[in-house]
This record gives C-alpha cells, sequence and structure tokens, in this order.
C-alpha cells in the first residue's frame, strides 16, 4: 500500500530494538503487501486501503481521548483490573492494576523499554518472528503495548481487560502488541476488547503472542466491536507447553474490513485448545479468520467451532487448518464453521485444511452454509411473534452454540444485545431458575 | 366467529383444497375428519397462514377481519392459534422467553401493555401446573430433545397461557400413547369455555372420545363431504371412511 511504503520510506528506528526493527522492515519492504494471488489472502482484498493516507500513529496520538470520552463506552466488562490503549498507546490514566494478584503484572513495553531493555529485548525478538507482513509492520513500528508476565500458579480472581481504543481524526496506522507469558500452572483471563470512536478510518495492526508453561490456562476473549469505519488486521499465536489449556472466543460485529489470523502451536504432550468464533456482519463488511492449529506432538488435542451471520452485502472467510505432524499420534482435532446467510448479496467462504502427516489421529471436520429454517420462522409467527423479532430471534439461536460456551455473562449480554436488542433473555432466564 | 366460504388452495399448482364451506360460532367444537390426503392439514395451514399455499377461491371471515389478508402473527393477535402436528425443535431459543415474546406481540397487536416478567412468570407457573407439562422444560430450548408427548403438551400449555379465540390442533393425537393422550385432552377441555372455539383436525375417532365435539365434517379430495354430530365419528370410527368416499364420488 502506498501509505505504509511512505510510512517505511524514511523509516529509522531508535532505541534498544532498532535493529530487530530494522529488520522487520526489510522484511515488508521484500515482501510488499499481500495480494489475492496469494492462498492466504485469496478472498481478501486490501485494495480498499490502498488509497488512505494512513500516519503512523505516535505518542502524542494517545492521548487524542479525554476520561469523559472514554467512559462513553458501555464496555463488555466492569472488572476491576483493565488496561486501555488509545491509539495504541497505554493510558496509565484510564487503567487501573493496583488489584492485580501477587505474581502477576502488566507493563506498557513503552515503560519497559525505557527500564529493562535488553530483557524486554530477548522476550520480543524470540517472540516475533515475523513470517507474515503485517506482523513484520507491527514488529518494525513498535508503537507500544502491553508485557503480560503471571508467575508459577499466579491466578486472576477477575478477567484482565485490555481495551483498544481507535480514537484518530486522521486515518492511523497503530501498531500495538501484547506479549502473554505464563508460568508453571498460572491461569489467566483476558479479554481484548477494541472499540473505536465514531469516525475513525484508521488501521490497527495489532498482534498478540502467548506463551504458555506447563499446565498453565489462558481464557482468551477477543471482541472486535470497532466502527464500520474502520480496519483491523490482527493476529493472535499461542505456543502451548505441556498440559497447558488455550482457550480462544473471537467475536466479530464491528470493522469495515477485519482480517484475524489465530496460531497455535501445540507443542508439547497434554496442551489442549478450543478456538471459537462469531462474527455478524452487513452492509459491505468483510470479515476473514484464518486458524492454523498445528498438533506438533501426540496427545494434544483441538476443537474447534466458528459460527457466521452474514446480511446486507457483506463478506465473511474461514480457513480452518490443522496439521498433524509426522509421529504426533494419539491426537483429536475437531472443527465445525457452519454459516447463517440472511440476504442474497451476502457470501461466505469456509475452507478446512487438513495435513495429517500421522496416523492414529481422530479428526473431524463439517462446514455448512444455510438460510434462516422456514418452519422455525412460521412457527414463532403463528405464536404471534412478529416477522423481525422472530428472524431475531432465530439468528440469535444460531449464535447461541458459540455463546454457550463464553463463560462471561459480560460478554454473553453484549451478544444478546447485538442480535435481541434486550437484555432480556438472560434476566428471564435468571428468574425462571430463581423461582 | 370463523366462516369459510368456497375455500379454494394449491400447493405447487395441485388443487388441494377445493370447496370448503364451514361456520363455527364462539364455543363451539368442531371436528374434521377424514381420510390421509383429504387436506386436513392444509386446512389447518392455510388458516393459520404457512407459505406454500396459494388461496385460488373463496374467502375466510373472522370476527369480520378477512384472515387470508393478514400476516400469521396478525391472525395469532386476532386470536387464531395452531397446535402443531409436529412441533417445530428451535434449538437455542428458549422456551419460555419465546412465550413471553409471543404474548407480548399479540399483546402489543391488541394495543394492550405488556406484561412485567414477574406477572408473566406467574402466569406461566399456574398454567405450567394445570397442563402437567414438566417445570424443567420451561427453560430448554423450544422442543428441543422433548418427547412426542411432552411437544404436544407443550403446545396446550402455549395456548393456555395465549388464550385464543379460535384453537386448531391439527393431528395433535399422533404419536400419542393413551395415557399422553388423555392429559392433553383434559389440557385442551379445560379451555373450552362458551367463547372460545376449538377445530380438532384428526384422523381417528379415538380423541373425540376425550374432546367431545359439537359437529363432525368429513373432509375429502379438499370437500366436506358429509357433516354431523358427534355421533358421526363414532359411525366412522365403524364403518371407515370408504362408504362416505365411495359415495361422494
Amino acid at each position: 500500500m502506498d501509505a505504509i511504503d511512505r510510512i517505511l520510506a524514511d523509516f529509522a528506528p531508535d532505541g534498544p530494538l532498532a535493529e530487530i526493527r530494522q529488520q522487520a522492515a526489510e522484511q515488508v519492504r521484500l515482501h510488499g503487501m499481500p495480494s489475492q494471488r496469494q492462498e492466504a489472502w485469496k478472498y481478501t482484498s486490501l485494495a480498499p486501503l490502498r488509497d488512505i493516507a494512513y500516519r503512523a500513529a505516535t505518542a502524542a496520538d494517545g492521548d487524542a481521548l479525554d476520561a469523559a470520552g472514554f467512559s462513553a463506552f458501555a464496555l463488555a466488562s466492569a472488572s476491576p483490573h483493565r488496561v486501555v490503549l488509545v491509539n495504541g498507546r497505554f493510558r496509565a490514566d484510564l487503567s487501573t492494576t493496583d488489584a492485580l494478584p501477587t505474581g502477576i503484572t502488566v507493563t506498557s513495553i513503552a515503560a519497559a523499554l525505557e527500564g529493562d531493555a535488553v530483557a524486554l529485548a530477548g522476550i520480543y525478538a524470540e517472540q516475533s518472528a515475523p513470517e507474515a507482513v503485517f506482523t513484520a509492520l507491527n514488529a518494525a513500528l513498535l508503537d507500544d503495548g502491553l508485557l503480560i508476565e503471571a508467575g508459577p500458579d499466579a491466578q486472576l480472581d477477575a478477567p484482565l481487560h485490555l481495551v483498544f481504543v481507535a480514537a484518530g481524526d486522521t486515518p492511523l496506522l497503530r501498531a500495538p502488541r501484547v506479549i502473554v507469558r505464563a508460568a508453571r500452572n498460572a491461569r489467566l483471563r483476558i479479554i481484548e476488547e477494541y472499540r473505536g470512536i465514531e469516525g475513525d478510518r484508521g488501521l490497527t495492526n495489532v498482534v498478540t503472542d502467548v506463551n504458555l508453561g506447563e499446565g498453565a490456562v489462558l481464557e482468551h476473549h477477543r471482541l472486535q466491536s470497532e466502527p464500520d469505519t474502520c480496519a483491523q488486521i490482527g493476529r493472535v499465536r499461542a505456543t502451548l507447553g505441556a498440559l497447558s489449556t488455550f482457550n480462544s472466543d473471537s467475536v466479530t460485529f464491528g470493522g469495515a474490513l477485519t482480517r484475524i489470523d489465530i496460531e497455535v502451536a501445540l507443542a508439547a504432550r497434554g496442551a489442549r485448545c478450543r478456538l471459537n468464533g462469531l462474527f455478524a456482519t452487513d452492509g459491505a463488511q468483510h470479515v476473514d479468520h484464518h486458524t492454523l492449529i498445528d498438533h506438533q506432538v501426540g496427545d494434544t488435542h483441538s476443537e474447534e467451532l466458528y459460527r457466521g451471520i452474514l446480511d446486507g452485502r457483506s463478506r465473511g472467510v474461514f480457513n480452518g487448518k490443522v496439521v498433524v505432524r509426522r509421529d504426533a499420534q494419539g491426537i483429536t482435532a475437531k472443527q465445525a464453521s457452519n454459516n447463517l446467510l440472511l440476504s442474497r448479496q451476502a457470501e461466505i467462504d469456509t475452507k478446512p485444511e487438513l495435513e495429517i502427516y500421522a496416523d492414529d489421529v481422530s479428526c473431524a471436520h463439517g462446514a455448512t452454509v444455510g438460510e434462516l429454517d422456514a418452519q422455525a420462522l412460521f412457527y414463532l409467527r403463528s405464536r404471534g411473534i412478529d416477522e423481525t423479532t422472530a428472524r431475531a430471534l432465530l439468528t440469535y439461536a444460531f449464535a447461541e452454540k458459540v455463546v454457550e460456551t463464553i463463560p462471561l455473562d459480560s460478554i454473553r449480554h453484549a451478544i444478546e444485545e447485538r442480535f435481541i436488542g434486550a437484555r432480556a433473555l438472560s434476566e428471564l432466564e435468571d428468574l425462571v431458575k430463581g423461582a | 366467529m370463523l366462516e369459510i366460504k368456497n375455500l379454494h388452495a394449491e400447493v405447487d399448482g395441485k388443487p388441494i383444497l377445493r370447496g370448503i364451506d364451514l361456520t363455527v360460532r364462539p364455543g363451539e367444537t368442531h371436528a374434521i375428519m377424514g381420510p390421509n390426503g383429504s387436506g386436513k392439514s392444509t386446512l389447518s395451514h392455510v388458516l393459520a397462514g404457512r407459505d406454500g399455499y396459494t388461496v385460488t377461491e373463496g374467502s375466510v371471515s373472522f370476527n369480520g377481519k378477512q384472515l387470508l389478508d393478514l400476516e400469521p402473527e396478525e391472525r395469532a393477535g386476532e386470536g387464531v392459534f395452531l397446535a402443531f402436528q409436529y412441533p417445530v425443535e428451535i434449538p437455542g431459543v428458549n422456551n419460555v422467553y419465546m412465550l413471553k415474546a409471543a404474548l407480548n406481540g399479540i399483546r402489543a397487536y391488541r394495543g394492550e401493555k405488556e406484561l412485567s416478567a414477574v406477572d408473566f412468570l406467574k402466569l406461566v407457573k399456574s398454567r405450567v401446573k394445570a397442563v402437567g407439562l414438566d417445570e424443567s422444560l420451561l427453560n430448554r430450548p423450544v422442543n428441543e430433545g422433548f418427547s412426542g408427548g411432552e411437544k404436544k403438551r407443550n403446545e396446550v400449555f402455549q395456548m393456555s397461557v395465549l388464550e385464543p379465540r379460535l384453537a386448531i390442533l391439527d393431528e395433535t393425537d399422533s404419536g400419542l400413547d393413551i395415557d399422553a393422550l388423555k392429559a392433553v385432552a383434559e389440557g385442551v377441555n379445560a379451555l373450552r369455555d362458551a367463547a372460545r372455539s376449538f377445530i380438532v383436525v384428526t384422523h381417528y375417532q379415538r380423541l373425540l372420545d376425550y374432546i367431545v365435539p359439537d359437529y363432525v365434517h368429513v373432509l375429502s379430495k379438499g370437500r366436506i363431504i358429509k357433516s354431523g354430530g358427534k355421533e358421526l365419528a363414532l359411525e366412522l370410527e365403524a364403518r371407515g371412511y370408504d362408504w362416505l368416499t365411495s359415495e361422494a364420488a
């Protein structure tokens, strides 16, 4: 993209990570922006971004939003552990981390660079091998971000809620990085919520790197609720140690163009992951999820369920790749992609990809594309429910299969509100249970 | 209350109803009987407003309104209820939530205020006991994993909460053992009163032992070929449909 070429043209990184950043910039220059001729970008065109005059966000852009502006967002969780980044920059004044339990620390990467930069350089280099252009771009720009560390057996009492706010009056290129390192038997629950002010036309290019030690557990909830004028290219990479667990929900409602890659390396025996996703799009939105689950050794287990709901002229892409390496015996891998088309102009491209080099494996995958069930629709309407509400109920019902696996009421409520427009459902359920 | 005049309807260009005339007054229960393929279920569905049926002739007026001009939810608002032969399973939609949306939809149609969650729940609790539906089914997805009997009981339960003016029972007896049949019939009988009317569509006379009709009509090839009192059902039970259908032909 021209704008990104321009940003990199007069690029001269300094500081302790200058060398890593310079190398990353070289990668970007060498490979250039992906085109639809590349298999991984076959269904997603970046052409809409080409003519936007992006400017790399600076530290000053972090101050674009004041406390009053921030409080206008109805966030998906009211956890006491909140960390806010505005335009990719950590904002101490909007964050509350005092109550974090012993053994769990959250440091802004900007602050870490000013402190023990050598240690950070080590972590950063180890975590950041850029095998994709946008990940390299993120490494080159290195705005800021978060280093989240959990010591052995450390445990969160409430979710760690990360809020990324897009707030630019000109199109900004934001490149925050999140690094999560959980030591042996640590247990973390992290919400990554992406929001934006009305009219933001920027690009959020975010990378989350996860490293789980033996027996560690990370519940990772990703919620893309940026306005429909924003673009986001995100990548989550997780490396799992023995007996560790990575459960991920990726829920996408917002954004004009969203591309999310989630890559999990099941690198030691007993590691397991569950990747769930839900996207609901309308208008001309475009959402592309690529997942890669790499069963590197035997006795590793994965489960995956993605559901897409597409209305208007929107377009969805799901590409779920599962690799089972030679000698990775005794693994199980389940994958399902189900999609609901609410309009004739909406489109979904869904593709499971299995590469299996071992023989003692149990793998299952399936993909469906359908419309709302006409019989169910008539049943509801015959009971007195108007067509709009009946459609909303059935659409929510389709999403429910993913929603029910999200163990956070706050996120479930946000999803219910999106589809049914009210919190009535859970309240009534609670009432019935209580009565 | 309900006046069907010379109703013709077809599916995919194939005529199914070929001139139905039927008048149902408040408080009456009419049984519609007939062999398979006679058009019984089509009549139920046309009255409730299901897609896929083309009415080619005739009219249906309901309390002075042209029923066929209304959407299914508007018919429900006017007080029409169809108990399905095959109640639809709807995974992910909570049974009691659906019912609340239905009741409030009907109330909104009539210009009445929504019931609060608490008042609604009181109503539900009293009705669920009355029809003998297992209370744990309230908070489950609509009909999902219900037994045949539970599904039919759930239909009657919904009817008891929505309090229709005209209830159409489409082969409610199919797939039920005798105990479930009795229970469902009791639920229906409890709702009978001087203002509420029923159309009971059934293949067998058995159901009519428990829901005793005022009138019995025999449908064959899309027409009512004989009407009578409840004793007509007994005659059909003894003699089958052949003597009538051959007589009519």
